[in-house]
C-alpha cells in the first residue's frame, strides 16, 4: 500500500521552491528587449523587481510558517518522517526566512555598487533558503545530507558572486573545497551510523545506538565534524574568515546568519535526538569545542583590521556561546539556542548591512578605519552599527544580552540540577570571553564616534530597501532586548496571526523536540 | 491633571528615573522633524533636571522615615517566566543617593553651560541618559533590572569621555568600560546562580531581591558557607559581587581606570563620575553584598578592610605628588572611597550611617572640586599646579569657594566631610580599632595634600602673565558654586536632616546581616573578651 503522504506538511517550503523556478524565467522576460513589459530595463531596475518578487515569495513562506505554529505537528510521511515540521523546525525556518528577506533587501543596491548586479543572485538565495528550511526540519540523515548540499552549493556560488574580484573567487574556492570536504565527512559518518544502527532516521538511530561501540562513536564523531565545519566551530573554522572577507558583504551576512541557523538546527537535532544515548561522551567533546571556539574566535577578532574579517571571528565566538546551549540541551538549552539564533540574525545582518552600504564604485570600504567619523557623515548608520555592536557584546536591553542570559541561565540551571560544576565553569569562561570581546566591538564604536571622518570614504545615501533592513535590525535588536516576552505579539498583531511570544515559542519548540527523543 | 496626580501617586520613582531620558527622547524626536536651536536643548535639559530635582524633593517629603522596608514600590511583570519584573522602590539609603544624583544634575548642566562646544545635543542626550541609568540602579529592586541599569549606564559615560574628553580619551574610556564590565559580567553569573538557587530552595525562579509576601525573594535564600558546589557557596558569590563593586568604587588595586578616566573626561563627566557613579560601588556593598552574604563578608573583611586602608594611605600619598589638579582630586577620591568602605565593614550603626552620609558628602565635595577645577580650566586650559599661584588676588570669589570645597573634602568641623568621617571613625574604633587608627592618618594626609595644593594655586606671588588677567566667577558660576556650598554647610551643621531618613534603613540592614549570620555578627566582642581572658591569665 502506498504511504499516506502529507504533502502540505512542507507547505512553508513551497513558495520559496516555486520562486527558484519562477525567478529565472521572470528575469529572462525582463531582460528581453521589447518584452511583454515594454521597455528594456536597466540592471538596477531589474534588480529591484527581482528583489521585490523574491521578498514576496519569502514572505508568503514566512506567513505559512507562522501559521503552522498553531497547528498540530505534521510530518511529510508519518511512517518514515524524513521531514518533521516541529516547533524547532518552524522557529528556525522563520529565522532563516527573516534573515533571507533582510539579505535580499540589503543586496540590490550593494550589488549595483560593486558592479555585480546579475539576476541569478536571487535565485541562488532562494534555492539555498529552500535547502536551509529542509535542513532545519530534517529528521533523517539522508534528508539532512541532501538539504545540506542544497543549502551549500548555491552559497558557494554566491561567495564568488563578484566575478571580477580575486578575493571573492578565492573565498568561493576555499569555501567550496572545505565545504565539500565537510559534506564528505558528514556523509561518511551517516554511512557508518547506518551500518551500525541499521537506520537513517534520527529517533531509530537513538534506540539502537550503542555508546560502547567504536563504529557508532566513529559515525557520530564524523557527523559532528561535518556539522562543526558548517557552524565554523574551532578547530574547523579556518575557512570562515577568508570566506567572509572575500564574499560580497551581504552574502557574508547571509553566510554568517542563515547558514549557521540552519546548521545549528541540524546540530541540535542530531545531538539531542539521534545521539542522546551518547550524551556523556558528547558532553565533554562539546564542552571543549565550546571553550576553544569562543576563546579563539574572540582572541583572533581582537587583532583584525578588517570589519568583515572581525565579524567572521565574532561569528565564530558566537558559535561558541551557542554550543553551550546545544550542550545543555533539553527545553532550556534548546530554547536558549533558538532565541539566540534569532537575535544573532538581526544584529549580525545589521552590522554587515552597514558595511555594505559603504561600498561604492566597485570598491568595498571594509576596513575598520573606513568607519571613522561615521556618526558625522551618516549618523543613522553609526547608530544602527553601535546598536548591533552593543548587542553583539551583550549589553542589557539588547537582543544579544537576552540570548546570552538565556544560554547562561540554562547552563546554571542544568549545573544545579545535576550538581555538575563543569557547566558553571563554562559559563564563567563564557563571561570572561564576553569581556574579551569588548575590545573589538568597542573599537568599532570608538572609531565611528571618536575619530574624525575620513576624506576618501564617501558613503552614499542608503536606499529605501537598505533603510528598511537597517530599521528592522535596529528594531529587532531593541525589541527582543527590551521586551523579549512581548516582542512578537506586537509584530504579529499587525498581520493578524495567532498570538505568540518569542520566549514561549522558543520554549515550546524545544519541548516539541524533547518529545521526539526516545 | 488627574493623570499627573496618578503618576505622582503611583509612579513617582519611575517618573524621577525616566524623566531625563524622556526629555531628551522627545527633543531628539522633535529634532527629526525640524532643526532645533541648541538653546532649546540646553534649556529643556536644565528645566527637566530641575523638575527632576523638585520631584525628588517631593519624594523626600512623602518618604516616611519611620516606615520599614521599601517605600513607593512599583511592580510590573517584565519577563514573568524568569521571575523578572520591573520593581522599583526606595529605602532611606537609596533615597539619599537618589537625592544626591538629582541635585547634582542641574548643577552640572549649569556648570557646563559654555564648557561643551561641539555636539551639544549629543552631550545633553548622554548626560540625561546617564542620569536615568544611575537613578534606576538606586531604585531597582529586581536584580535583573538592577543589572540592566548598572550595565547600560556605562554606554553614556563611554561616549561622554570618548567624544568630549582630552587627548588620551579613547584609551581612558575603553579602559573604564572594560574594567567595569569585566567585574559586572562575573556578577551576572552570581545573579543567575542566586536565582536558580531560589528555584531549588523555594520552588520558584525569581530575580526579586526582597520577597513580595507571600512569595520569597533572593534575600530569603540560605546560602551555604561550606559544602555543596563551589559556586553555590557564599565565598564565591560574595567574591563576584564584591569584585564588581570594588572595581566601581574603586578600591585598590582596581583603581587604575579612575585617574585615567577623570583626567581625560570633560568637567561634567568627571563631576558625575566622582559624584555619583562611584557611589554605586559602595551602594552595591550596602544593598547587596553585605546582607546577602554576611558570613563571607565577615570572612573577607580583613582583606577588604586591608585594601581599603591601602587605598586610603596610597591614594593620599599619590595625590600628594600630583602636578595635575584633576589627577590630584582623582587620587583623593580613591582615598576617600576607602573611608567609606571601612565604615561599611565596621558593620555597626555609626559606621554604616557615616559611610552612607560620606557617600553624599564625597559626591558633593568632589563634584564641587571637579566643577571648580573645570571653571579655571575653561579660562586657562591648563590644570598644572605650577601654572597657577596667587590666584586669590585676581579671583577672590573663586578662591573662597575653592577653599570651602577643600575644607569640606578634608573634613573641617562645621562642614559635611567632618560629620561623615567622624561617624566612620567612631564606628570603626569599636569594631576595627587598628584599621581605624591607620585610617586616621588618611585624614591628616588629605589635609596636607589639599592645603598644599590650595596654597600653590591661590597664594604666593602672581608669576604667570596669563593669570593676571583672569576674570573672577560670572553670576552663573557663582550660582553653581553657591548651590554646591549650601549642602556642605547644611550637612555640616545639621546632619540630622540627612541621617534621620536613613536610620531605619541602616538598622534594618544590620538586623538582616545579624539574622542571616547569627553566629558571626557577635564575633568581634567574643574575640575581644577572649583576648582579655587570656591576658588575665
Amino acid at each position: 500500500m502506498a504511504p499516506q503522504l502529507d504533502v502540505f506538511a512542507v507547505a512553508p517550503m513551497m513558495p520559496v521552491a516555486l520562486g527558484v523556478l519562477v525567478l529565472p524565467m521572470f528575469e529572462v522576460l525582463l531582460m528581453r528587449r521589447g518584452s511583454v513589459l515594454g521597455q528594456p530595463m536597466s540592471a538596477a531596475r531589474r534588480g529591484t523587481y527581482l528583489a521585490t518578487l523574491s521578498v514576496g515569495f519569502l514572505l508568503v513562506s514566512l506567513l505559512l510558517t507562522m501559521n503552522a505554529f498553531s497547528q498540530p505537528l505534521r510530518t511529510f510521511n508519518p511512517e518514515n518522517p524524513m521531514v518533521r515540521m516541529d516547533g524547532v523546525a518552524l522557529f528556525l525556518c522563520a529565522t532563516v526566512l527573516i534573515g533571507a528577506v533582510l539579505t535580499v533587501l540589503a543586496s540590490t543596491k550593494y550589488l549595483e555598487h560593486v558592479h555585480s548586479n546579475w539576476g541569478e543572485f536571487y535565485t541562488l538565495v532562494l534555492s539555498s533558503v529552500t535547502g536551509m528550511m529542509f535542513l532545519a526540519s530534517a529528521a533523517d540523515l539522508l534528508m539532512l545530507f541532501l538539504s545540506l548540499e542544497l543549502m551549500s552549493i548555491p552559497v558557494y556560488a554566491l561567495a564568488g558572486f563578484r566575478r571580477a574580484s580575486l578575493r571573492s573567487n578565492e573565498s568561493a574556492v576555499k569555501y567550496f573545497l572545505i565545504g565539500s570536504f565537510a559534506s564528505g565527512l558528514l556523509l561518511y559518518g551517516s554511512a557508518l551510523l547506518y551500518g551500525a544502527t541499521g537506520s537513517l532516521e534520527l529517533t531509530e538511530i537513538a534506540t539502537s545506538f550503542d555508546p560502547e561501540s567504536a563504529l557508532d562513536l566513529c559515525g557520530a564523531g564524523l557527523l559532528l565534524v561535518g556539522l562543526a565545519f558548517k557552524i565554523s566551530s574551532v578547530p574547523f573554522h579556518q575557512w570562515a574568515p577568508d570566506a567572509y572577507e572575500g564574499a560580497p558583504t551581504t552574502v557574508s551576512g547571509f553566510m554568517a546568519t542563515t547558514v549557521k541557523v540552519a546548521a545549528f538546527g541540524a546540530l541540535v537535532r542530531v545531538v539531542s535526538v539521534a545521539l542522546a544515548p551518547a550524551a556523556d561522551a558528547l558532553g565533554s567533546v562539546l564542552w571543549v569545542l565550546a571553550v576553544l571556539t569562543m576563546t579563539i574566535g574572540n582572541v583572533m577578532a581582537l587583532i583584525q583590521r578588517n570589519t568583515k574579517r572581525m565579524l567572521a571571528y565574532s561569528s565564530i565566538a558566537h558559535a561558541g556561546y551557542l554550543l553551550i546551549g546545544v550542550l545543555v540541551g533539553g527545553e532550556a538549552g534548546t530554547g536558549a539556542v533558538l532565541f539566540y539564533l534569532l537575535s544573532y540574525t538581526f544584529m549580525t545582518i545589521g552590522a554587515f548591512t552597514v558595511v555594505s552600504v559603504l561600498a561604492r564604485d566597485g570598491r568595498e570600504y571594509d576596513a575598520i578605519d573606513d568607519l571613522s567619523g561615521l556618526v558625522q557623515t551618516k549618523p543613522f548608520l553609526a547608530i544602527v552599527m553601535s546598536a548591533c555592536m552593543f548587542s553583539l557584546l551583550g549589553m542589557p536591553l539588547t537582543a544579544g544580552f537576552v540570548g546570552k542570559f538565556l544560554v547562561f541561565s540554562s547552563a546554571v540551571q542544568q549545573g544545579l540540577a545535576n550538581g555538575s560544576s563543569s557547566l558553571v565553569w563554562l559559563v564563567v569562561i563564557a563571561v570572561l570571553n564576553s569581556a574579551l570581546s569588548l575590545g573589538y566591538y568597542l573599537r568599532v564604536v570608538a572609531v565611528m564616534f571618536f575619530q574624525p571622518p575620513r576624506e576618501d570614504v564617501q558613503p552614499s545615501e542608503p536606499g529605501s530597501f537598505e533603510r528598511i533592513v537597517l530599521l528592522a535590525c535596529f528594531a529587532g535588536v531593541l525589541l527582543l532586548g527590551i521586551l523579549p516576552q512581548d516582542a512578537l505579539p506586537w509584530v504579529v498583531s499587525l498581520v493578524n496571526l495567532p498570538d505568540v511570544n518569542v520566549l514561549q515559542l522558543a520554549a515550546d519548540a524545544a519541548a516539541s523536540l524533547a518529545n521526539a527523543s526516545p | 491633571m488627574d493623570f499627573v496626580g496618578w503618576l505622582l501617586d503611583n509612579h513617582l520613582l519611575s517618573l524621577i528615573t525616566f524623566l531625563p531620558l524622556a526629555t531628551v527622547g522627545v527633543l531628539a524626536a522633535a529634532e527629526g522633524l525640524a532643526r532645533l536651536p541648541e538653546a532649546v536643548w540646553k534649556w529643556g535639559a536644565l528645566i527637566a533636571s530641575l523638575v527632576g530635582a523638585a520631584l525628588t524633593a517631593l519624594l523626600w517629603q512623602r518618604f516616611d522615615p519611620a516606615a520599614s522596608g521599601q517605600q513607593m514600590v512599583e511592580r510590573v511583570a517584565w519577563i514573568p517566566s524568569y521571575g523578572i519584573s520591573y520593581s522599583m522602590g526606595t529605602d532611606g539609603i537609596a533615597l539619599l543617593l537618589a537625592a544626591l544624583t538629582s541635585f547634582l544634575l542641574p548643577v552640572v548642566l549649569l556648570a557646563s553651560w559654555t564648557d561643551i562646544h561641539k555636539r551639544v545635543r549629543s552631550y545633553l542626550f548622554f548626560m540625561m541618559a546617564l542620569q536615568t541609568g544611575m537613578l534606576g540602579a538606586f531604585f531597582a529592586l529586581n536584580l535583573f533590572l538592577f543589572y540592566a541599569f548598572w550595565e547600560t549606564m556605562l554606554i553614556p559615560m563611554y561616549f561622554i569621555i570618548g567624544i568630549w574628553g582630552g587627548p588620551r580619551r579613547i584609551y581612558a574610556t575603553v579602559k573604564f568600560f572594560i574594567y567595569t564590565m569585566l567585574g559586572s559580567l562575573l556578577m551576572l553569573v552570581g545573579i543567575i546562580a542566586l536565582a536558580w538557587m531560589h528555584q531549588q530552595q523555594f520552588g520558584s525562579l525569581t530575580f526579586e531581591y526582597y520577597g513580595v509576601p507571600p512569595a520569597s525573594g533572593l534575600l530569603d535564600l540560605v546560602i551555604p558557607t561550606e559544602g555543596g558546589a563551589w559556586w553555590q557557596q557564599q565565598s564565591f558569590l560574595f567574591g563576584v559581587f564584591a569584585l564588581a563593586f570594588a572595581i566601581k568604587v574603586p578600591m585598590f588595586p582596581f583603581h587604575t581606570w579612575l585617574p585615567d578616566a577623570h583626567v581625560e573626561a570633560p568637567t561634567p563627566g568627571s563631576a558625575v563620575l566622582a559624584g555619583v557613579l562611584l557611589k554605586l560601588g559602595t551602594f552595591g556593598f550596602v544593598r547587596y553584598a553585605l546582607p546577602l552574604f554576611p558570613q563571607a563578608a565577615q570572612e573577607w573583611a580583613p582583606w577588604i578592610v586591608g585594601l581599603a586602608l591601602i587605598g586610603i594611605v596610597y591614594g593620599a600619598l599619590v595625590a600628594w605628588v600630583q602636578q595635575d589638579v584633576k589627577k590630584l582630586v582623582a587620587y583623593s577620591s580613591v582615598s576617600h572611597m576607602g573611608f567609606i568602605v571601612l565604615g561599611l565593614f565596621a558593620l555597626n550603626p555609626q559606621g554604616v550611617t557615616g559611610a552612607v552620609l560620606q557617600m553624599v558628602n564625597h559626591g558633593v565635595s568632589t563634584g564641587a572640586l571637579f566643577i571648580l577645577v573645570g571653571m579655571i580650566y575653561e579660562r586657562r586650559h591648563v590644570r598644572d599646579l605650577d601654572a597657577f599661584g596667587g590666584l586669590a588676588r585676581v579671583m577672590p570669589v573663586f578662591a573662597a569657594f575653592f577653599a570651602i570645597a577643600t575644607m569640606s573634602s578634608i573634613g573641617l568641623p562645621g562642614l559635611n566631610g567632618f560629620v561623615g568621617e567622624f561617624l566612620i571613625l567612631l564606628g570603626a574604633f569599636s569594631s576595627l580599632r587598628w584599621p581605624a587608627v591607620i585610617a586616621t592618618s588618611g585624614v591628616i594626609l588629605s589635609a596636607v595634600y589639599m592645603l598644599w595644593a590650595v596654597r600653590r594655586v591661590f597664594f604666593g606671588p602672581l608669576v604667570h602673565e596669563a593669570n593676571k588677567v583672569l576674570a573672577d566667577l560670572s553670576p552663573r558660576e557663582r550660582l553653581v558654586a553657591v548651590a554646591l556650598v549650601v549642602p556642605m554647610i547644611w550637612i555640616g551643621v545639621h546632619p540630622a536632616t540627612f541621617t534621620n531618613p536613613m536610620d531605619r534603613a541602616v538598622t534594618e540592614l544590620l538586623e538582616t546581616v545579624n539574622r542571616r549570620a547569627p553566629d558571626t555578627a557577635a564575633q568581634p566582642q567574643r574575640e575581644a573578651s577572649a583576648a582579655l581572658a587570656v591576658e588575665a591569665k
